[in-house]
Formats: structure tokens, C-alpha cells, sequence
């Protein structure tokens, strides 16, 4: 596909980013790959190039060889990871992965006001020990569970992210924080909190994606997709003001 | 590595910035960890780690953040500027477009971090010898010019890793200490000032006020 006429920036990063893409997976490896094999990072950049060429306002993002990768390990096929990849970045994640990834910023917030919400004393205590939100939250969100849950568990996320649409994401995120809420409230400084999220993404309540999956409908009890879209317009009305706020400021003469 | 995490005199925070690529966590665990992976993953948003080192018999415990480099990025990790004393500044000598981006990220410095960081310049993958792109001259003439300090490093081979935290920490380390003498702190400075989700801890401390802010 068209990749000659890729914008060479662009097409820089993508390649960068092939070889760390999946480095521990057996078609992604470039050392344990046999010639055959080697061609999956081949694919995902005629997929990554191609979506790029196809959607210049997107582009590439990081995050999204994360996704496209497991697509291509999913479905062994350029063209269906390609569609996939498509539905994902413009129907059910808008604005994600657009250069001022405005709708990650944003849901990133609504989950924390979720929490704030549904287990104000977790909220209370992430914020009493400084935690910054968006580095717990920012892969889960970006790579949507790929490369932070095990894999079953990632792709069993996904289909639910396909048929039901984001909403899943918040429902993981909830569940994760909810069933940690003890290990949590007994970490008294961020670093080990942040530890903590990341062994939680891998102990057997992740691996078992069955149960887990039972438990990310039961956790975080209801939860309304109109609720949702209330706290999505209000949040990104805030940061539309801010944004304003911060432009005319920057334009005043000193 | 040879203290307790738990105890320091100092804490100091410091950034990992630079275009994607250029091997900003690749230097971040060949410090922290002595690790270097050549099958790293592209670093999605923020990661951190912590290392302390002695300056002066003085415990110093690093806390450093490790950025995406993507552009677009910056939406995010921008935030974690604030309440940086140092910037590491990581480029590829191998990669030229890496070392012409170092203004833009100046820039981005200058609009999102304190005023009076100190920012080293860090031309990376110094093992690269054949592959050289940017000659070591031309970095220290930008650097001088700028008033950056220099060093080349090469996190595959360990070279100047160790020195260029020490000499970054170390400097902060003196205009703390100096301005400390000059100009006490007052009170507590770690409890956090607001309860917006991504502001960090203010990161110059002395270690008797951390269990303070937990509940």
C-alpha cells in the first residue's frame, strides 16, 4: 500500500517502534524468528503505514503497534487488522490517538472521578500519597489492556470492546482498583502503589480471564453508559476552557 | 542501590526527555537496575524508577521519570515537568533528526518546567562509532552556548551512565544545598497543595516529613 508516500517523520517512528512491539512474542522476536516469522513485523508495518496514509489526521500513535500487533497475532491477517484497527481508532475510541489525544486525556479523568465516585477512600489515598492518575492509567488506556493484561485476558476485553464499546475499559479499570482497594490503602507512598499496579495486571485474578471477566460485570456494580457520556461532556468542556484560558494568557503581552 | 530505599537527606526529581528511540529507558535501567535490554518496549506514557546515590555523605534518592517521546505525548507528560530539578535531555548520536529536535524540547522546557532546572544534554549510544551522526564538538559547542552540561553516554556499554546521573544529581545537590543555607524551608513542604489527580510531590525534602501525608 501506499507507503512511499508516507510523510518521513511518520514512517520514522513506526519502524522504530517494529522491533518493540511484542519483543518477547515468538513472531515478533527478530532473533528467534525464522525468515517466515520475520514477516510479522513486516505486516504490522504495511498495517501501521498503510492506516497511517489512509487517516493523515491520526497518523501514528504510540500505543497503536501494541494494538495493531495483537490484531495481527489474532486474526493472521493484514487486511482484517487493518479494519480492525479502524473501527477501534475512529468509532470506538474517538480522538485517542489524534495528536492532542484529547479523548484518552479525558477518559483517563473519568475514571478517576469514577473512582472518586464509587471508592472515595481509595481516591482520597492515591491522592494523599501523590499519585500521578495518568501513569497507572495511560497504558491501560493507549494499548487498551494489550501489554498490561495477559493476553486471554486482554483479547477477552476486547470483545466486549468491539460489541458493547468502551465502557469496558472503565469496568476493567474499576474492577482492578476494587479488588486491590486493601493492598492499596496499606501502600503509604506512591512508588509502591505504582508497584503494585503493576503486579496486580499479572497475578491470577488477571490470568484466569473467565472469572475475571464475571468479576469486571459484578465489582464495579452499575454503571451507566449515559452517566459516562455526562462525565465525558463535562470533563472535556473543562479542558476546552482551560485550554482557552491558557491561550489568551499566553497571548497577553508581559 | 547500597542505602534503604526509605532513608535520604534528598529527593530529587528528575525527567527523562527526548525524541522517541533515542534510549531514555534504556538509561534509566542501566542506572537504577545495572540492566540493559536490547529488546526494549516502546515506553507507553510515564515510567519511573528510583536509585539513590551519596553526594557529600549526603543520601540522595533520585526519583526519575521516564517519558514517551512521541510528540503528541507531550499532552500528558508534559504534567510531569513540574517540581523536576533536573532534565536529563537524551538524544542518539546516530540519529541527527534526534539532535535537531533538542531545541524543540527546550522549549518545551522552558514552557512546562520550573525555571531553574538544571538540564544536562545527553548524546546517547555512544557505542555507535560508525554510525556517528553528530559529531561530539558541535553537541558541547550547542550545549555551552545554551548553558547545558554535556556528557556522552552509551547505556548498552555503561559508559558515563553512572557519571551522568552522578554529575546532574550532584549539581543539584549544590545549588539545594547552597540556597538552603541562604534561605531555610519552612514547614512541610511534601503535603501535596491541591488534590488534582496528576500533581506530584514537591521532590526537596529531608526525610523525617514523609510518613506525614498518609493517612
Amino acid at each position: 500500500m501506499a507507503a512511499g508516500a508516507l510523510e518521513p517523520h511518520v514512517d520514522e517512528i513506526i519502524r522504530t517502534d517494529l522491533p518493540r512491539t511484542f519483543p518477547d512474542n515468538i513472531y515478533f522476536n527478530h532473533a528467534s524468528a525464522s525468515e517466515d516469522d520475520d514477516a510479522y513485523q513486516q505486516q504490522l508495518y504495511r498495517v501501521l503505514a498503510a492506516y497511517a496514509y489512509h487517516n493523515p489526521r491520526v497518523g501514528y500513535c504510540q500505543g497503536l503497534n501494541y494494538v495493531a500487533g495483537l490484531l495481527l497475532l489474532v486474526t493472521h491477517s493484514e487486511d482484517t487488522s487493518f479494519w480492525l484497527l479502524k473501527v477501534l481508532v475512529e468509532n470506538k475510541l474517538p480522538d485517542y490517538y489524534s495528536p492532542t489525544m484529547d479523548g484518552v486525556i479525558t477518559d483517563m479523568e473519568v475514571l478517576s472521578e469514577l473512582v472518586k465516585e464509587k471508592m472515595p477512600d481509595i481516591h482520597s489515598h492515591l491522592n494523599s500519597v501523590g499519585l500521578p492518575w495518568t501513569v497507572i492509567t495511560t497504558k491501560w488506556f493507549m494499548c487498551l489492556f494489550a501489554e498490561v493484561l495477559p493476553t486471554e485476558t486482554a483479547l477477552r476485553i476486547w470483545d466486549c470492546l468491539f460489541y458493547e464499546g468502551s465502557k469496558i475499559l472503565f469496568r476493567v479499570g474499576l474492577s482492578l482498583i476494587g479488588r486491590h482497594k486493601q493492598d492499596i490503602l496499606r501502600c503509604d507512598d506512591f512508588a509502591s502503589v505504582v508497584q503494585l499496579f503493576k503486579d496486580m495486571t499479572q497475578d491470577s485474578f488477571a490470568l484466569h480471564c473467565h472469572d475475571f471477566m464475571q468479576n469486571v460485570f459484578r465489582i464495579p456494580g452499575t454503571l451507566k453508559r449515559s452517566h459516562i457520556e455526562r462525565l465525558r461532556s463535562r470533563i472535556s468542556e473543562e479542558h476546552r476552557k482551560a485550554k482557552e484560558a491558557k491561550a489568551s494568557e499566553s497571548k497577553t503581552p508581559l | 542501590m547500597g542505602t534503604r530505599d526509605d532513608e535520604y537527606d534528598y529527593l530529587f526529581k528528575v525527567v527523562l526527555i527526548g525524541d522517541s528511540g533515542v534510549g531514555k529507558s534504556n538509561l534509566l535501567s542501566r542506572f537504577t537496575r545495572n540492566e540493559f535490554n536490547l529488546e526494549s518496549k516502546s515506553t507507553i506514557g510515564v515510567e519511573f524508577a528510583t536509585r539513590s546515590i551519596q553526594v557529600d555523605g549526603k543520601t540522595i534518592k533520585a526519583q526519575i521519570w521516564d517519558t514517551a517521546g512521541q510528540e503528541r505525548y507531550r499532552a500528558i507528560t508534559s504534567a510531569y515537568y513540574r517540581g523536576a530539578v533536573g532534565a536529563l535531555l537524551v538524544y542518539d548520536i546516530a540519529k541527527h533528526l534526534t539532535y535537531e529536535n533538542v531545541e524543540r524540547w527546550l522549549r518545551e522546557l522552558r514552557d512546562h518546567a520550573d525555571q531553574n532546572i538544571v538540564i544536562m544534554l545527553v548524546g546517547n549510544k555512544s557505542d555507535l562509532r560508525h554510525l556517528r551522526a553528530v559529531p561530539t564538538d558541535e553537541a558541547k559547542t550547542f550545549a555551552e552556548r545554551n548553558s547545558l552540561s554535556f556528557i556522552e553516554t552509551s547505556a548498552l556499554d555503561s559508559t558515563n551512565v553512572e557519571t551522568a546521573f552522578q554529575n546532574i544529581l550532584t549539581e543539584i545537590y549544590r545549588i539545594v544545598s547552597q540556597k538552603q543555607i541562604r534561605d531555610p524551608p519552612e514547614g512541610d513542604l511534601i503535603r501535596p497543595q491541591n488534590v488534582e489527580p496528576i500533581d506530584v510531590k514537591p521532590t526537596v525534602n529531608s526525610d523525617s516529613v514523609r510518613k506525614q501525608c498518609c493517612q
